[in-house]
């Protein structure tokens, strides 16, 4: 409803218009009222979700009001499924509902499950694309669906594995990717044995605990890489999970107490530059950790994938090992399309010799994921599996053997659907070490490498279950197969 | 303002708190619109105070915004247009009609 009368100055919008605000306006215009009228609001009794309606409304009635829906297409889940209550534009219509009173959210929390936080929407929605940094002013789907999640748990309503995750992350210090076989701050640098390390400095490498527990042969691809052109760095005194996962599922208060340790902990070994490997990692510093402490958190954030690129213009990598397959790159979308960074990636696989590089533009990409992220694998995993079907039928018609990643969290459930298709799921900085003759080490988790295993040992490898695939177990890290049937060859010496 | 600051860092340049949270200095280019980085135009933040409320946007996400903006734009002319067409090459199409219809028969085309 718009209401519209003269104002006490003498000034009529109506027959003189003008831009509120605009410093060409006459003085007596400073003071113009606005007079726009809107819709009453119906006073919320929970404190709680009036406060969260109240700091996401605008974000909502920016989706509501707009409707372009160029979202649905691009969103890995509505792909799949078709469901019109797990869209990011139902996730904020839920919003403008709950303003008015006719939804709570123990109606909608188990909607805002279907998410990876892939950020496709967001940044395919005009209202970032084409107008976000003109209004400074952009869709935040992934917000909103972190904020959900969050009043949900605040609420004390918890979808079961999320909160068995959660809670066992908190015991531990570290998330449990191993499934029944516990991690622990003890074995936090297994990852690295061997490859003679020190802890603290001035650098320091963050390992996610799905490198460092499960795919450990992407740690130490990373380190050995590194080591190689000299570069110096050590690992952290005391690591914790980042926290990122907590954060996403809605566990605000734990997600921040390990920020809070991580933080503490660089400042005790005198850390001022955090090296990351992990994309979901590189989220969760440069966005959450600002958030929780402002300006104190004074510490560098590198990719590591920047590092490596930076490194082989500079001469100090020089990749002369073949590598001769057909690949296709899966761009990480907390790289593409959450920060941008599709280029280095690129580089770095162009400077492989041996390898035929089937592309796939980065904005055909937008509408691509793993279905890794946002804690999906954990609560729905099924949908996970959807997902990365979906994601390796695209790579299969390009009738590539490798589909090349640069996110752990991304591999396993990539690995498994391409294990249906006989293509191999490795990994960005795995297959630099290679050509730069590094044997790696580690596992390549459960599915693993098999073209890698079958061309080290000679003996072709069966497609499923069990290998840690060319990871050359013997070098430390262990492939967490236990001691049978990994399928590297290995006999069983883990 | 130096060249690197006008086009801010690459994509994957290091993260630290400081740089990323201090734009650059506006240059104003019309009574309601400045110029922040080079070619990223935003309205003049004391427009937009009564109408819509301003985000936070460290530097790399506004920059995040404008590249993915060209790279979609890119992506959209190499899916869909055959031929780039000028808008000068249209106009004379228009003139050339226009010259070629007898007096009295516009409206009957």
């Amino acid at each position: 409803m718009t209401d519209t009368q003269t104002d006490p100055a003498g000034a009529d919008a109506l027959s003189r218009p003008f831009t509120p605000g605009a410093p060409s306006n006459a003085p007596e215009l400073s003071e113009y009222r606005d007079l726009v009228k809107g819709p009453d609001i119906v006073p919320l009794a929970d404190p709680k979700t009036r406060e969260f309606v109240q700091e996401w409304r605008n974000a909502s009635y920016n989706c509501y009001s707009s409707g372009h829906k160029f979202c649905r297409e691009v969103c890995p889940v509505m792909q799949v499924t078709r469901n019109e209550s797990w869209t990011p534009t139902a996730f904020h219509a839920n919003v403008v509902a709950m303003e008015r009173g006719e939804l709570d959210i123990a109606d909608i929390a188990a909607d805002y499950v279907n998410c990876t936080q892939c950020g496709a929407c967001e940044l395919r929605c005009p209202n970032t694309l084409f107008t976000g940094d003109f209004y400074r002013f952009r869709t935040r789907t992934v917000d909103v669906v972190k904020a959900v999640r969050a009043l949900a748990v605040e609420s004390d309503i918890h979808q079961p594995q999320w909160k068995s995750w959660n809670e066992r992350t908190n015991d531990r210090t570290h998330e449990p990717v191993l499934g029944q076989t516990p991690v622990s701050q003890e074995r936090v640098r297994d990852w690295a044995e061997g490859l003679d390390i020190p802890i603290g400095g001035d650098t320091i490498l963050f390992v996610d605990c799905e490198a460092a527990f499960y795919r450990t042969s992407v740690p130490r691809a990373v380190a050995q890489v590194l080591q190689s052109a000299g570069y110096e760095f050590g690992l952290m005194g005391e690591q914790w999970c980042c926290g990122g996962p907590a954060a996403e599922m809605g566990y605000v208060d734990q997600a921040r107490r390990f920020a809070r340790h991580n933080l503490d902990n660089w400042r005790t070994t005198g850390t001022k530059r955090v090296l990351v490997l992990d994309p979901h990692d590189y989220i969760t510093f440069t966005e959450d950790y600002p958030k929780y402490f402002g300006a104190e958190f004074d510490i560098e954030v590198v990719l590591v994938i920047e590092v490596f690129a930076e490194l082989i213009r500079q001469g100090r990598l020089t990749p002369t090992v073949p590598v001769n397959r057909t690949i296709t790159y899966h761009d990480p979308c907390r790289l593409n399309k959450r920060k941008g960074i599709w280029k280095e990636p690129r580089e770095i696989l162009r400077a492989i010799p041996g390898l035929t590089f089937e592309d796939v533009d980065r904005v055909t990409q937008w509408s691509y994921c793993s279905g890794g992220g946002g804690g999906l694998p954990v609560e729905k995993p099924e949908l996970t599996a959807a997902i990365s079907a979906n994601r390796l039928d695209k790579a299969a018609q390009l009738n590539v053997d490798t589909l090349v990643s640069a996110c752990p969290w991304s591999e396993r459930p990539l690995s498994e659907a391409g294990d249906a298709r006989d293509i191999d799921v490795v990994d960005l900085h795995e297959l630099l070490a290679e050509s730069l003759g590094i044997t790696v080490g580690g596992s390549r988790g459960e599915v693993g490498d098999k073209r890698a295993a079958t061309a080290r040992t000679g003996v072709p490898q069966p497609r499923g279950r069990g290998g840690c695939g060319g990871g050359g177990c013997h070098s430390g890290g262990g492939c967490g197969n236990g001691s049978s049937g990994c399928g590297c060859g290995c006999g069983g010496q883990h | 303002m130096s060249d690197v600051s006008r086009h801010g860092p690459s994509a994957a340049s290091a993260y630290r708190y400081a740089e990323q949270m201090t734009p650059p200095d506006p240059r104003r280019v019309s009574m309601v619109a400045l110029e922040t980085f080079a070619h990223v135009y935003e309205v003049d933040p004391r427009l937009m105070q009564r109408w819509v409320l301003q985000q936070t946007f460290p530097n790399w996400d506004t920059l995040r915004i404008m590249n993915s903006r060209h790279d979609h734009l890119d992506w959209m002319h190499a899916h869909f247009a055959h031929k780039v067409i000028p808008g000068s090459e249209l106009l004379a199409e228009v003139a050339a009609e226009t010259e070629t219809v007898p007096v009295g028969q516009e409206g009957q085309r």
